[in-house]
């Protein structure tokens, strides 16, 4: 590997590629340094900066669109439509997150300690799911992987005087640090197979037939091991439902879409690059989509039809029957990652717009969701769904925009939700897989059910009257996630457009 | 002929030691055990002409971290025989789980016609390492600072008590840890 050592130092300019990263970063060791500063129970210099600096992230992306594809940093880090739609992303996760986090007792309550470090990591954090969406090469993948899930494992267990958070945290770190073994172990095998680390590489070996057919499947499937368990897929999901039930609700929230998102965008550049033959679909260009061939003979999407339809049944069935509404959320999340999987079997450029729609939408909407969990436990000091009995003429208004969410979340109209399942399911029907979306049709119409159960309390079940006024900034970000929780669902041309053109921008699959 | 002999020793070391690790009940037994694994692999890697992997690998997981674990087995009151019994009906799918992993591995390891490298001359490394780590992977090796500083907030966060004790208000006297919140 060293012989063939070429001396050529990234240049500086690389760099300018690479704004919203920089600034993250940035934004972690200022922030870090200004809670050495910070007086008060509240830290304000790490919360603004920390906030401030996801907001110049974000419009540094936005300002970076269309990024074109360009290999920078050695080539080690790959800039294009999809890193360029995740570093949107992640920057507004984390600021809302940040937000949030700054009213909420669990993590500003008069007991808790390291305020200022929270925001510092949640930047961080940040930083880390933006290198997952644009690593280009095994080393990157492993690395930013592995930031992001030591960043997780420390606010899973910030409540540090808590068990159950720091229970979280210790199952978090087990359960990571074997599924990240096991990837680094098929990372090694494929390695041995193919001599490069490079995705683009990898492929190129693969093509020119270098590799074993058997030893390949068992490495992929490793990788996948590591991958599933960063987006909770069954059967890697196990420490799932404790670490969310456990780590602080702010955090969970971050957790339920952030790593999820960042672990399907490296899934699909990572598979994607490295077992998609380019060109099978490009000369049919045009209409229609731009598939790949893949390589080697393993049934690679009928595998992950099979992951996808587990994952779901088995998310939706098991929140059926819990009462804790975080546990509940946990389990939705597992159902919702199974239909992501739907997307990313088809391998085609719609199926991907599906996903990074969708991933949009449930941001939107899972964040909401929480949202109103965080809020709720605030007031009432917990988050069972009997705790939200009468909440329709407590608090009204909080009860209508969490009946958004949870209508968003099971998929029905005129809600964002609606709109994302209707790609999602359009290009499996599309694409002639049947029983994969009656099984996903399925699933839907088990998911109301849960779902439902929040509604009921908080509309039918009689409880206390006396009126429910929650925290201002609380009322503020829920209205800003309901809002387009609606509107997506009524008006989304321009977020459509906005995805196709991420998907159409794509290295792995436009060539 | 050497070389083999050396390779052999060396994996036999490992694999041995690492046996005893995962076996032996004593915790403080298991612990030195590690000390030949993490040898083992050492001496693994110096055969790779990998000098300074190897050096590292002594210098940082025999000299430190080994030494953190024998530490934290002495000052924490975790019982030096194994708790509980450790029943067949956990070992038997363990063991068959490991057996089948063996296999696939064996299998995989033998059945595969890797990309084997000419075998590399033993010069040290040192220099050319530093000389990538400053220009082509000079990403990589800054982000693993990244990844360092945030493992050493990590345990400050998670360890470090900045509050003093007295600050606990009206349940001063309760034990300030391991309670549970809003139970």
């Amino acid at each position: 590997m060293f012989e063939t050592l070429a001396l050529n130092a990234p240049s500086w300019s690389d760099l300018r590629h690479f704004v919203p990263e920089t600034v993250l970063v940035v934004t972690f060791l200022l922030a870090l340094m200004a809670d050495l500063f910070a007086r008060g129970r509240r830290p304000a210099g790490p919360f603004a900066l920390a906030l401030g600096g996801c907001l110049v992230a974000l419009a540094a992306a936005v300002s970076s669109l269309p990024a074109g594809p360009r290999s920078i940093l050695g080539d080690l880090v790959v800039v294009d439509g999809l890193a360029g739609f995740f570093r949107v992303l992640f920057p507004l996760i984390g600021a809302i997150t940040i937000l949030f986090s700054w009213a909420s007792g669990e993590i500003m309550g008069p007991r808790r300690e390291h305020k200022g470090e929270f925001y510092a990591l949640v930047a961080l954090m940040a930083f880390g799911m933006c290198v997952m969406a644009s690593a280009a090469d095994l080393i990157m993948l492993y690395l930013s992987v592995e930031l992001v899930s030591l960043t997780s494992y420390v606010m899973a267990g910030y409540m540090r005087t808590s068990l159950r958070s720091t229970e979280a945290s210790l199952k978090y770190v087990i359960f990571g640090s074997v599924s990240s073994g096991v990837m680094l172990y098929g990372l090694s095998l494929l390695f041995g197979l193919t001599g490069e680390t490079t995705f683009v590489e990898i492929r190129a070996a693969l093509l020119a037939g270098r590799a074993d057919n058997f030893a390949l499947l068992v490495a992929m499937v490793f990788v996948l091991a590591g991958l599933g368990y960063k987006i909770a897929a069954v059967p890697f999901h196990f420490w799932c439902p404790d670490v969310y039930e456990g780590a602080p609700t702010p955090v969970t929230a971050l957790f339920s879409v952030g790593p999820k998102a960042a672990g399907f965008a490296l899934m699909i550049r990572f598979f994607y690059t490295t077992l998609l033959s380019p060109g099978g679909g490009q000369a049919a260009a045009g209409a229609a989509a731009p598939d790949g061939v893949i390589v080697g003979p393993a049934d690679w999407p009928l595998l992950i039809a099979i992951l996808s339809v587990v994952t779901m049944t088995y998310g939706n069935l098991v929140a059926l029957r819990q009462t804790n509404v975080k546990r509940l959320l946990a389990y939705s999340s597992i159902a919702h990652v199974g239909y992501l999987l739907m997307g990313f079997l088809m391998l085609t450029a719609a199926g991907l717009e599906a996903i990074l729609f969708y991933l949009l939408v449930y941001a939107i909407m899972n964040l909401g969701a929480f949202l109103f969990v965080i809020a709720l436990n605030n007031r009432l000091g917990g988050e069972e769904i009997s705790d939200y009995a009468g909440l329709s003429t407590r608090a009204p208004w909080v009860a209508l925009m969490m009946m958004v969410f949870l209508l968003s979340l099971t998929g029905l109209p005129p809600t964002a939700g609606f709109i994302g399942k209707m790609y999602l399911f359009a290009e499996v029907i599309n694409r002639h897989w049947f029983w994969l979306a009656v099984v996903g049709a399925l699933n839907s119409v088990v998911s109301l059910f849960y779902y439902m159960k929040i509604a009921k309390a908080m509309y039918f079940t009689p409880g206390e009257r006396a009126p429910l006024r929650l925290e201002p900034l609380h009322t503020a970000v829920l209205i800003l996630l309901a809002a387009p929780t609606l509107a997506l669902g009524v008006y989304w041309t321009p977020f459509k457009n906005f995805v196709d053109r991420a998907v159409a921008g794509f290295a792995g699959l436009g060539g | 002929m050497s070389g083999d002999l050396a390779f052999y020793g060396f994996a036999a070391l490992t694999v041995l030691s690492a046996f005893y690790v995962v076996f032996s009940r004593n915790i403080v037994h298991a612990g030195f055990s590690l000390l030949f694994t993490l040898f083992g692999v050492a001496g693994l890697y110096a055969m790779l002409a990998a000098d300074f992997l190897a050096a590292t690998q002594v210098i940082v997981y025999i000299g430190g971290v080994l030494v953190l674990i024998l530490f934290t087995v002495m000052m924490t009151r975790i019982p030096r025989r194994g708790a509980g019994g450790r029943g067949l009906d956990r070992f038997v799918p363990a063991g068959v789980f490991a057996l089948l992993l063996f296999a696939l591995l064996y299998k995989v390891i033998t059945g595969t016609p890797w990309a084997e490298k000419a075998p590399v001359s033993a010069d040290p490394t040192t220099a050319r390492l530093g000389a990538s780590f400053l220009t082509d992977f000079v990403f990589p090796f800054e982000f693993v600072s990244l990844i360092l500083l945030a493992a050493m907030i990590g345990a400050a966060i998670l360890i470090r008590d900045r509050r003093p004790a007295a600050d606990d208000g009206a349940g001063g006297a309760a034990a300030p840890t391991g309670e549970e919140e809003r139970s």
